[in-house]
């Protein structure tokens, strides 16, 4: 019941930023703000576990920081006359389980700099596009897994 | 004070375009869909952001800034998110139709 | 004097503005060249991030609230306009899906 509260107001708030707090339209953003509600709640059931927002912070900074890595990587080696890519795939042994952690993971990843997640191999690793194969980007991603694990509240003990 | 907010905007708008003209150059130049991809999902979303941070000094405070800030989120969830589905259809469709 | 300040930076970012289209408008014609299917998906992508970006600039350049709603829309629009084209184009995902997880 938490949640439904939480994300209510949340959507609500939302749409009050969106369209401005005009009282006939706030009837409508009422309905909205129910309606996606309802639709979080059924793609995206409450979790048990708590977020750690400390580490949650660390996480939004890391993604900003590695963003624009990722941002300057691409850009230096658009502009470079040689074009020094080192393209290939590697897999990543992921312990998070299929799930939303793993989804944002994977979205999370896909700003970082020189990786891309591509989907899982036959052994359920992640695989990974590189745009240079010679980037430690393995242990890129394990730091990146390690601190999403402890924003999400440490669930991948309980697995 | 508005004339360093200027400057600001200036600057922050400025490198928001030079990483699309990044991202385009890596468009043109990258040899194959996945390599693109990354030049444009990367490049691109950096320059959105930064065009926002440099806008935001130039709009109603707090409510205008908030609706950029809510635009770039939506943008960036969409980008990452859509980034993974091409990467995995162009991984398992490499010579298509 | 503030008036004219205000022309100046709405000048610079309605150049910019246009610089970003020029950028879009250029690797549009890349990406529709293919040969990848995934480039032609890419195009949804690009035109998401390079139409909102200039659509910003624009609105806050000529101080039209409404065109920052026009962005606002391309934001949600783009992400349901690549989607549907990454399933449009790829119809065999279902199967690559049950491959990946015997």
């Amino acid at each position: 019941m938490r949640a439904v509260i939480i994300r209510g107001a949340g959507f609500f708030g939302f749409w009050l930023v969106l369209i401005g707090a005009d009282p006939v339209d706030g009837v409508a953003g009422l309905f909205t703000a129910a309606a996606a509600t309802w639709t979080s709640l059924r793609l995206l059931p409450p979790s048990s576990g708590r977020w750690q927002y400390a580490a949650l912070a660390r996480l939004a900074w890391r993604f900003m920081q590695q963003s624009i890595m990722g941002g300057l990587d691409v850009a230096r080696r658009a502009f470079d006359p040689r074009l020094p890519l080192q393209p290939g795939f590697l897999t990543y042994p992921i312990r998070l389980p299929p799930g939303p952690a793993r989804n944002a993971f994977c979205a999370f990843t896909s700003a970082m700099p020189g990786t891309l997640p591509t989907g899982v191999d036959e052994h359920g690793a992640l695989l990974y596009h590189c745009l240079d194969v010679n980037q430690p980007v393995v242990a890129q991603l394990t730091v990146d897994e390690e601190l999403l694990t402890r924003a999400l509240g440490g669930t991948d003990g309980d697995r | 004070m508005s004339f360093v907010l200027d400057l600001f905007t200036m600057g922050a708008v400025l490198a928001g375009a030079l990483f699309f003209l990044a991202g385009t150059v890596g468009l043109l130049r990258f040899p194959d869909p996945l390599t693109r991809l990354h030049a444009l999902t990367k490049a691109d979303n950096l320059g959105l952001g930064l065009i926002v941070i440099g806008l935001l000094p130039q709009v109603a405070w707090p409510l205008g800034a908030f609706k950029l800030i809510a635009i770039w989120l939506m943008a960036l969830f969409a980008a990452t998110t859509i980034s993974q589905l091409m990467a995995r259809a162009a991984r398992d469709g490499e010579p298509v139709r | 004097m503030r008036w004219g300040e205000r022309m100046e930076i709405a000048d610079f970012l309605l150049t910019v503005a246009v610089f970003v289209l020029a950028m879009v408008a250029l690797g549009l014609v890349r990406i529709l060249r293919g040969p990848a299917a995934a480039d032609q998906m890419m195009a949804a992508q690009l035109f998401g991030t390079g139409g909102i970006a200039a659509l910003l600039l624009l609105g806050v350049a000529t101080e039209a609230d409404a065109v920052i709603d026009v962005a606002l829309v391309l934001a949600l629009l783009a992400a349901f306009a690549s989607v549907a084209f990454v399933q449009g184009a790829a119809p065999a995902d279902e199967d690559i899906k049950e491959k990946n997880h015997p």
